[in-house]
């Protein structure tokens, strides 16, 4: 930028000292050229410090409570997760996900290591419930400190659900198709009853609230199948292929009964054992 | 760290940067100062607002998207300005502490201007001129300080409904002096 191009001396000392016979299409061209230019900035710094002993005074003023504000007042985070990312995961998702994956670990472990007292894998018996850690988190008061405004949103309700209950599956299952890479259990063995608890979680969520629903079906899932199946070293029944069929049924019941009570996910409920 | 621009400032203070913090204090809050000054006539108010402004700077600076997105530093800086002083006039007027009026840049004739016509632009130069004073405060906070109807009207003390006609006002008087 040359020379001319530049706020004349004059005005800007005007402009500094609020000088009231500067004409406002002035005012604007200095104020405008101001907000782009850096050297004029500079510049009108000086003429502040000659011109302007209010202005001065003012800025010494503001610099020195400044000074103990700052030490005081904590600044954001620098990093946040992706947009995109936090529009689809539920709130604490991070964290329930490295436990998932622990627990695929461990399993993983387990098969490996001690192939000959275990027949079953253990990566089979834990998959289907598996997602149910993540899926405790997807509407709940006690994780989420937004949760009574998501509720309010126009979005709330079943479709928000249903949207972070994916971005749950989005991460387990491939996880859990690794895992069962590793050990040899197929995916079409382990892939309907996972999903089956995962919308059973979310229908049963309907009722009782979703983490104690989720609790609920892990628990029974634990006692019902993997400790007969750890205990006898057979493998369960319910995860044999020939019944897959009765899975598959299943899913779709529990489909039709998510459906019919979808807008239970958008009632904000006071009783506070629903929500925790 | 006086080679850097303000930008590069802004994105060191999201680091925790004092120095940064000190430097881009160094260099704004003059400009920031007089032309705060420049709409409020009350001196303790705009140490206020500059005291929250720089404050919320040190606060989000990792919210400042950068020029990446179109926005200058400066810009951005000015931007809070402007909204914690439509902030401090609503709560002085809650409060009932009717702030001292802004000041009004009148049409005094001055000296040297030419070489300010470089910087506007002759055509608009005239068109501005051209205006009443209250259709060029009206002009003035909606798009030189970027500020929305209401805190136009907050900012002057006129209704919104006063606002909206001035703002339409004005702009046919622009366009009529432009074309």
């Amino acid at each position: 930028m040359n020379d001319e191009k530049h706020v004349p001396a004059a005005a800007l000392r005007r402009y500094a000292t609020g000088d009231p016979r500067s004409r406002a299409d002035q005012v604007w061209a200095v104020e405008a050229h101001l907000e782009l230019c850096a050297r004029c900035r500079e510049r009108l710094g000086e003429a502040v410090t000659f011109h302007s002993p209010e202005t001065a005074a003012l800025v010494a003023q503001v610099q020195t409570r400044l000074a103990t504000e700052v030490i005081r007042s904590p600044q954001m985070p620098t990093y946040r997760m992706p947009r995109r990312v936090s529009r689809w995961a539920p709130p604490g998702f991070w964290a329930r996900l490295v436990m998932t994956l622990l627990v695929l670990g461990a399993a993983i472990g387990l098969d490996l290591a001690g192939s000959s007292g275990l027949p079953p894998s253990v990566v089979l018996l834990v998959a289907p419930v598996a997602p149910l850690l993540g899926v405790a988190a997807v509407w709940s008061a006690g994780l989420d400190p937004l949760h009574e405004l998501v509720v309010a949103s126009p979005r709330a309700g079943l479709f928000l659900v249903l949207r972070r209950t994916l971005a749950v599956l989005a991460a387990v299952i491939p996880a859990l198709a690794v895992a069962g890479w590793m050990t040899g259990a197929s995916p079409a063995t382990w892939l309907l009853p996972c999903l089956a608890f995962t919308a059973g979680a979310l229908a049963l969520g309907e009722l009782i609230g979703l983490r104690w629903a989720a609790a609920a079906l892990a628990i029974m899932w634990t006692v019902g199948v993997i400790t007969p199946s750890v205990l006898t070293a057979r493998a369960p029944w319910v995860l044999e292929p020939t019944s897959l069929p009765y899975w598959a049924g299943l899913i779709g019941v529990i489909a039709v009964a998510l459906a019919l009570r979808r807008d239970a996910y958008k009632e904000l409920r006071s009783d506070s054992w629903f929500v925790r | 760290m006086t080679s850097m621009d303000e930008e590069a400032l802004v994105h060191r203070i999201a680091r925790g940067d004092r120095a940064a913090f000190d430097e881009l204090y160094r260099r704004t809050s003059p400009w920031l100062a007089v032309r705060l000054r420049r709409r409020c006539a009350d001196d303790e108010l705009v140490a206020e607002v500059m005291q929250e402004t720089y404050l919320a700077i040190w606060r989000a600076a990792a919210s400042f998207s950068g020029a990446s997105v179109g926005g200058s530093a400066v810009g951005w800086v000015w931007t809070i300005a402007a909204r914690r002083l439509v902030d401090a006039l609503r709560r002085r007027a809650r409060e009932g502490r009717l702030p001292l009026a802004t000041l009004a840049a009148p049409d005094a004739p001055a000296a040297e201007d030419e070489a300010l016509e470089a910087l506007l632009g002759a055509e608009l130069d005239s068109a501005v001129r051209l205006l009443s004073p209250d259709l060029r405060a009206v002009l003035q906070a909606m798009v030189l300080d970027g500020l929305t109807v209401r805190e136009t009207a907050v900012l002057l003390g006129v209704p919104e409904g006063t606002v909206k006609t001035r703002a339409r006002r004005a702009r046919i008087a622009l366009r009529r002096a432009l074309s």
